[in-house]
């Protein structure tokens, strides 16, 4: 049977790892920071469509809810969630060697993460608090971002051809649209 | 050669013009036209059985998920139970969950407000189906207090990365279609004669017009 963290040739990931004591604001103010210093870590997979990092500091309990008793959390969690092509191996295989400067900033200030916070270390890591997915929504699923990031590259270069190709005769217009588009 | 000039002057959406619109929710959560949510949420008992059963029969029978996809600005979504908690060993505090707890996400574009009424409004059944069994939910409809219930159990992303963040869902599905429209074309023109490829120009732009 096939892994409902799977759907089509995209992988939904998730890891909750425990903070460690006195590292959650260090923590959020580095993953808060991260866009000021720069284009996203994340971008540097270039197999992740979506990806985010999530403080939480507790579960919500609200006496009108009824609630047999309160449940809180012992710890703040971060989780990392991603939503990528392929298969788990090799994207945490990835993650671990592209990622590593900015990892041992992120996991590196989690209970449990190797020292080293890269490789096959961290890989294992990751995999020990991966949450498994119930059910993973994806429209197509069966694209990639290569792919998607070039259609969506195509569409843009035909709606300007189309814009700027209007009322040609067919010649110049056949001749143009080889050259853009010929293969 | 009038015929041709009226027929061409296509209608198109611009590359680039489209306004952001991911609105309605924290800085964190956004990026680009695309906007993160991510909700926890604790289960009554009855979850822990009703929930599997329903991921499983979702899993089975994706045609389960068919309402989602009137959605069409969602990216990716997903549900997940978090039971317990992996442990790391000391200093982690080793605790047993009295509850399950559903973790959910979604990847969209639009704001968050017009999200939930769709969610409410299109998939009602589907989110009582789904959270129903947690504590708290107070039914999709009205709309107002299961606002304020997200948003209450809602979590803001620290750090949110999209790898298209400047389209839509809809502009990701309408370049997927155009591209397999576009292929033949673009395979064959350099072999047609002039009026040839412009009969199948034209062609393609009527049936790709809503891919522009």
């Amino acid at each position: 049977m096939t892994s409902r963290n799977v759907s089509g040739q995209a992988y939904a990931f998730l890891a909750m790892t425990p903070i460690m004591p006195g590292e959650e604001k260090p923590l959020r103010t580095y993953l808060d920071g991260l866009r000021d210093r720069g284009p996203s870590p994340l971008a540097k997979l270039a197999r992740t469509h979506m990806g985010r990092f999530v403080i939480v500091e507790d579960f919500i309990n609200d006496p009108s809810w009824k609630q047999r008793k309160p449940e809180h959390l012992a710890m703040p969690y971060l989780i990392f969630s991603s939503n990528f092509d392929g298969d788990l191996d090799s994207y945490l295989d990835e993650l671990c060697e592209e990622l590593a400067p900015e990892a041992k900033q992120i996991w590196g200030r989690c209970v449990g993460c190797p020292e080293s916070a890269e490789g096959p270390a961290l890989k294992k890591y990751l995999k020990h608090n991966q949450i498994d997915t119930g059910v993973f929504y994806t429209p197509d699923g069966k694209t990639t971002v290569a792919e998607i990031k070039a259609a969506l590259r195509q569409r843009d270069r035909m709606i300007a051809f189309a814009r700027s190709h209007q009322g040609d005769e067919p010649e110049a217009l056949h001749a143009a649209f080889v050259k853009e588009f010929g293969s | 050669m009038n015929g041709w000039r009226t027929f061409l002057a296509v209608s198109t959406q611009a590359p680039f013009e489209a306004p952001v619109t991911g609105t309605g929710t924290a800085s964190g959560n956004v990026d680009g036209q695309v906007i993160a949510i991510t909700v926890f949420s604790t289960i009554k008992w009855y979850g822990r059985v009703f929930l599997p059963v329903l991921f499983f029969a979702t899993a089975r029978f994706p045609n389960l998920t068919g309402t989602l996809a009137k959605l069409s600005f969602i990216h990716f979504a997903r549900w997940s139970i978090v039971k317990q908690l992996p442990y790391n060993g000391e200093p982690q505090v080793k605790q047993k969950l009295h509850y399950p707890h559903m973790y959910f996400e979604s990847n969209f574009n639009g704001g968050w407000e017009e999200y939930i009424d769709a969610f409410s409004h299109i998939l009602t059944r589907g989110m009582t189906s789904f959270w129903g069994s947690s504590y708290g939910f107070p039914k999709p409809l009205p709309t107002a207090p299961f606002k304020q219930y997200i948003k209450q159990n809602e979590i803001i992303a620290c750090h949110y990365y999209a790898a298209y963040p400047e389209a839509t869902a809809t502009m990701v599905r309408q370049s997927l279609e155009l591209d397999a429209k576009l292929a033949p074309l673009k395979r064959n023109a350099a072999k047609m004669d002039p009026d040839q490829f412009a009969a199948a120009y034209r062609k393609l732009l009527t049936d790709a017009q809503l891919c522009l």
